[in-house]
This record gives structure tokens, C-alpha cells and sequence, in this order.
């Protein structure tokens, strides 16, 4: 069972340590961004002097679809890891309300007890001061007690206003819990937003590409076997090559 | 007295061996609490009339109750810990994802590409060449899914904008409820030191009452300096013998010296029947002719029955001095002199107060 408990630690401690850092795949989604919309933006006006059957107008749209499919695979990276640890930040804060909710138990307890002990030393001062009667000795000893009464009623003052701040602590972190929950639901909205979006973006660019090949296939009327860019676009540089 | 001491270590020490395995729940510092009362009984009441035979429930009572705060303290002590871990949520920002990961301006451009697309399909509307017609039907496909990107697109912007709306909401919530709990996790930090006070509190209650009636109301003795030469087993009431017996140290802070300034200073005094024995042990910072810094000697003799005790001692080379014990203000105070025959760079003279250990 101490191996078990050893290497959940440990596994625990791990898993701590691999926790994505969200700042550096938000710049990697940043990067990622910039390099697609350059040639993204550039794109109709690079093919439009390209002729139609041309190698490099199917590699133009293929090089644009492979920057923003990985875009979309950083923002993916990005959000998955936000997600996860705004997910670990509601539970965080779901377990906090759980341990403040009992907190006026505890509170209310504190109190009794304190009242119980300061019950306790008005016995043993009532005591002592018909001691004190007998043997004058025994002043000291009075003080001390009447010192540790001060204490014990500050005490009780205090686990008083611990208990009333936690009453109204309670409410605060219930509605901040549904305010952590409401930020993950919109959060989980928004990937799935992201995820539709990443579909669409395929969708157009296949499409895109289906164009290109139409544009060829057209002027190749009456020339068949001529069709390079129904082929497999290589890269631009090779095509230029030729 | 001397077995108080001893007692009340004991059960200190067995008090925080418990906080630290974890023996700290409520119910155990209750069970505490409950067997302290219990050995209290009416130890006040009882204390008027009452002689020595009340001191071994003193005894017991001092060690329930330092068992019991020691408890307590170290229960409150972990709960604010608890409590002040748990609250670490509220320290830093929450999570909200970055909304300039896919700017507007992108939208913009799918919009125009679908204008631009749009519009050569309605240039090419009439044309009836097959070529350009298939053109078209490509060009209304590329249509399509540029409409659904840009729909894509919106409804995305749209979860960006509630996302951050929320964000914004938790992050208004988190700010406030920080404020509002940090002065009660301040305060409950403060619990287990106010409840250590407490504890220290009635060990000096039951240590002022062990006095009380021990000393019971005989006069105060007289303050003469009174020599080693006591019989033994005195049991003439006076100055309880715990008020020297026990290991004392030189504070590491806002030490009260006169003379040498002591850096260091260990003494042990041990008491049988009436019979002191002890080792002092000290470093000073070297002024004056003083070469060698260190103070080691023995001491014996009988205690006096006044509060200022005085043994004859021996130094580690054989040189003889004295030394004098005398309570100080507070129970676990010791101020001690002592004068060794002058030797060459040695230090023969010490004034300086010791609190116990």
C-alpha cells in the first residue's frame, strides 16, 4: 500500500510538472497565426499570375491549407490547456466552498467551548478568592487566573466574529463558484466554436483547390493527359524549377 | 516541585509528538481537555486550606492542560493552514483565454473572398459555355463553404465575447471575495499563537499556584545571603528548589548581562534532598585582557532556605570562585554571579540572566 500511495505521489508530482504552459502555447498559436495569415492574405493575388495548370497554384493552396491547419492545431493546443486548467481552478474553488460551508459548524463548536472554559475558570476563580481568605498567597495565582479569564474572553470574542465572517463569506464563494462554473461553460462553447470553425476552414480550402483543378481542367479541353495540376503539387520552388 | 517539571516536559513533549503524527482532531484535544478537568478537581478550593499534599494534582493538572493546548493549538494551527491552501484559489487571476488568437480582421477577409466569389458567379450567370458553366458550379461550392466559415467564424466571435464577459464577471467576484477573506485568514492564523499564550498562561497558574501552597503564608524569608552551610533535607517553607533545578540557557535575543557579554551560556543544576549539583558552561565576547573566551565549572552545596543561593565552584583547571543563584522576576528566570580567582587571559567574573529550557 506505501508503494501505492508512493507512486501516486509521484505520479501526482509529475503530472504537476507537465502541466502545459498557456503562455507559451498562446505564443505558439500567435506564431502560427502570423505565419498562415501572410500567405493567406497574399494567396488570390499570387494565384491570379499563375497560369491555371501550373504546379505551383495547387502548391500555393496546399501550402496555405498546411499553415492554417497548423493554426488551428496551436489554437486547439491553446484552448485545450486553458480549459483543463480552468477546469482544476472551478474544482479548486468548489472544494473551498465545501470546506467554508462547514466552517460555521466549527465556528459555533469553538464557541461553545470557549464558554464551557470560561464557565470552568469562574469556578476556579470563585474558588480561589475563598482561598485567598485562608492563605494570602494565593493573590498571585488569582492574577494569573484573571489574566487567562481576558484571554479566553478575547478568544470567544474572536471565534464570534470568525463565525459571523463566515456566514458571510459562504454566499460570496457560492456565487463565485457559479461565476467559475459560468466561465467554464462559455469556455467549453467556445472550443466547440473553435472546433467548427477548424471544419469550415478545411471545407473552404478543399474547395478552393477543387476550383483550381476546374480552372485547369477547362483550358485543357482537347488536350488530354495534360492536367498537372490535378497532380500532387510538390513545392512551388520545384515547380518553378520547371 | 522537582517532579512538576519533569512532569510537565513529559507531557509536553507527548503533546507535540501527537500534533505531529496527526493526532489532532477535535475530539482528541477534547478528550484532552476533559481529563484535565478532571484532574483539576477543586484544586482552588481546596488550595486554603490544603498543604503539600496538593502539589501532585497540580502536577497533573499542568501537564493535562499543557497536553491539552498543545492539542488544541496545533489542531488550529493546521486548520488555518488548511484553510489558508484552500484559499490560494482566490490569490491569482483566474483562467481566461486570450481573445486576440483569432482577430476580427479574419473575418473581414472571409467576407471579402466571399464577395469576390459571389460576384464572378454572377458574372459567369449567362454564359452558356460548358467550361465556364463548370466553372461556376466550383465557384458556388467555394461559395458555400466560404458561407459557412463566415457563419463559423461569427458564432465563434461570439463564444470569444461570452467567454470573456465571464471572465470578466469571475474575475470582479474573485477580486472582492479575496478582499473580503484575506483578514479572516489572517485572523485564523492567529488562533494557534493566541491559544499557545493561553497555554503558556496556565502553566504559570499552576506553577504560582504550586508556589502559593507551598509557601503557604509564612512571612517571606528574610533576604540574608545564607552560605552552603544549610542542613540538608530542609523542608522549612521557601523558595521552591524548581526555581533553580533544571537546565537554563542564555536568551539568543535581548539578553540581560552585566560585565562580559555572554554569547553563550548552558547551566544544569540538578537538586537531591536538599543537595545542589551543577555545570556551567559559557562563551563570552572577549574584551579587556581576557584572551580565552570560555567559562567552565562545577558547583555543589546544600540549598539555603533564602531565595539567593551561593555554592562554592570549581573552574575546569582547578580554580576555585563562587557562584549565586537567585530567582528572577518570572518563574522561568535565573540570574546568576560568579566570581573565580583571576588567572592570567581568563574571564573571573559573570552577572548575567538565564531563562530555562
Amino acid at each position: 500500500m506505501k508503494r501505492v500511495a508512493w507512486l501516486s505521489l509521484f505520479l501526482g508530482s509529475t503530472s504537476l510538472a507537465q502541466t502545459p504552459d498557456l503562455a507559451a502555447l498562446e505564443q505558439a498559436a500567435q506564431k502560427r497565426f502570423a505565419e498562415w495569415e501572410t500567405q493567406a492574405k497574399s494567396l488570390e493575388e499570387r494565384l491570379a499570375r499563375i497560369l491555371p495548370c501550373d504546379a505551383r497554384s495547387s502548391a500555393a493552396i496546399a501550402e496555405v491549407r498546411g499553415l492554417s491547419d497548423a493554426r488551428l492545431a496551436a489554437l486547439n493546443d491553446y484552448m485545450r490547456a486553458a480549459s483543463a486548467k480552468a477546469f482544476a481552478e472551478t474544482a479548486a474553488a468548489r472544494n473551498l466552498l465545501s470546506a467554508e460551508e462547514r466552517r460555521p459548524i466549527e465556528a459555533a463548536r469553538e464557541r461553545a467551548d470557549a464558554g464551557q472554559e470560561q464557565t470552568a475558570v469562574d469556578i476556579q476563580s470563585d474558588g480561589l478568592l475563598q482561598s485567598i481568605n485562608k492563605r494570602s498567597s494565593l493573590q498571585d495565582a488569582q492574577k494569573l487566573l484573571e489574566q487567562i479569564t481576558a484571554l479566553i474572553r478575547l478568544r470567544s470574542a474572536e471565534s464570534e466574529r470568525q463565525a459571523d465572517a463566515a456566514e458571510k463569506i459562504v454566499p460570496m464563494l457560492r456565487d463565485l463558484v457559479a461565476k467559475f462554473e459560468a466561465r467554464d461553460v462559455a469556455l467549453q462553447n467556445e472550443s466547440a466554436a473553435f472546433e467548427a470553425e477548424r471544419t469550415r476552414w478545411s471545407g473552404y480550402y478543399s474547395a478552393r483547390q477543387a476550383r483550381a483543378q476546374t480552372e485547369c481542367s477547362i483550358t485543357q479541353i482537347g488536350s488530354p493527359g495534360l492536367n498537372p495540376a490535378a497532380q500532387p503539387a510538390k513545392s512551388p520552388a520545384k515547380g518553378k524549377a520547371k | 516541585m522537582k517532579r512538576s517539571l519533569s512532569w510537565f516536559a513529559g507531557i509536553w513533549i507527548c503533546g507535540a509528538a501527537a500534533a505531529l503524527t496527526g493526532q489532532t482532531s477535535r475530539e482528541a484535544y477534547r478528550q484532552d481537555y476533559d481529563a484535565w478537568r478532571e484532574a483539576h478537581g477543586n484544586l482552588e478550593r481546596d488550595a486554603g486550606s490544603g498543604g503539600a499534599t496538593l502539589i501532585p494534582q497540580v502536577d497533573r493538572a499542568a501537564a493535562r492542560v499543557a497536553a491539552f493546548g498543545t492539542n488544541r493549538a496545533a489542531y488550529a494551527k493546521a486548520a488555518a493552514q488548511a484553510a489558508a491552501q484552500r484559499r490560494q484559489i482566490l490569490q491569482a487571476a483566474a483562467t481566461r483565454p486570450s481573445p486576440d488568437l483569432a482577430p476580427p480582421a479574419l473575418s473581414a477577409q472571409v467576407k471579402s473572398d466571399l464577395q469576390t466569389v459571389t460576384k464572378t458567379i454572377t458574372r459567369f450567370a449567362d454564359d452558356k459555355d460548358r467550361g465556364i458553366q463548370q466553372l461556376r458550379q466550383s465557384l458556388e461550392r467555394e461559395r458555400d463553404t466560404l458561407a459557412a466559415l463566415n457563419e463559423a467564424i461569427e458564432a465563434r466571435q461570439k463564444a470569444v465575447a461570452t467567454t470573456t464577459a465571464a471572465a470578466n464577471a469571475l474575475e470582479q467576484a474573485r477580486a472582492r471575495t479575496a478582499e473580503t477573506i484575506a483578514g479572516d485568514t489572517s485572523a485564523l492564523s492567529q488562533n494557534s499563537v493566541e491559544l499557545e499564550k493561553e497555554t503558556a498562561a496556565w502553566a504559570a497558574y499552576y506553577e504560582g499556584l504550586a508556589m502559593a501552597i507551598q509557601i503557604a503564608n509564612a512571612p517571606p524569608p528574610p533576604r540574608v545571603e545564607i552560605t552552603t552551610v544549610a542542613p540538608r533535607n530542609d523542608t522549612a517553607p521557601g523558595i521552591p528548589r524548581a526555581r533553580y533545578a533544571g537546565a537554563w540557557t542564555y536568551p539568543t535575543t535581548n539578553g540581560s548581562f552585566h560585565g562580559a557579554q555572554p554569547e553563550f551560556v548552558d547551566l544544569v543544576v540538578h537538586e537531591t534532598n536538599g543537595h545542589a549539583d551543577g555545570t556551567l558552561f559559557a562563551r563570552f565576547k572577549l574584551s579587556g585582557t581576557a584572551t580565552d573566551p570560555l567559562v567552565r565549572f562545577d558547583f555543589q552545596g546544600d540549598f539555603a532556605t533564602a531565595a539567593l543561593q551561593r555554592f562554592p565552584l570549581v573552574a575546569s583547571d582547578g580554580t576555585k570562585g563562587t557562584i549565586e543563584l537567585i530567582p528572577g522576576p518570572a518563574f522561568n528566570l535565573l540570574e546568576v554571579n560568579f566570581v573565580v580567582d583571576p588567572r592570567q587571559g581568563k574571564i573571573n567574573v559573570g552577572n548575567f540572566i538565564l531563562v530555562k529550557k
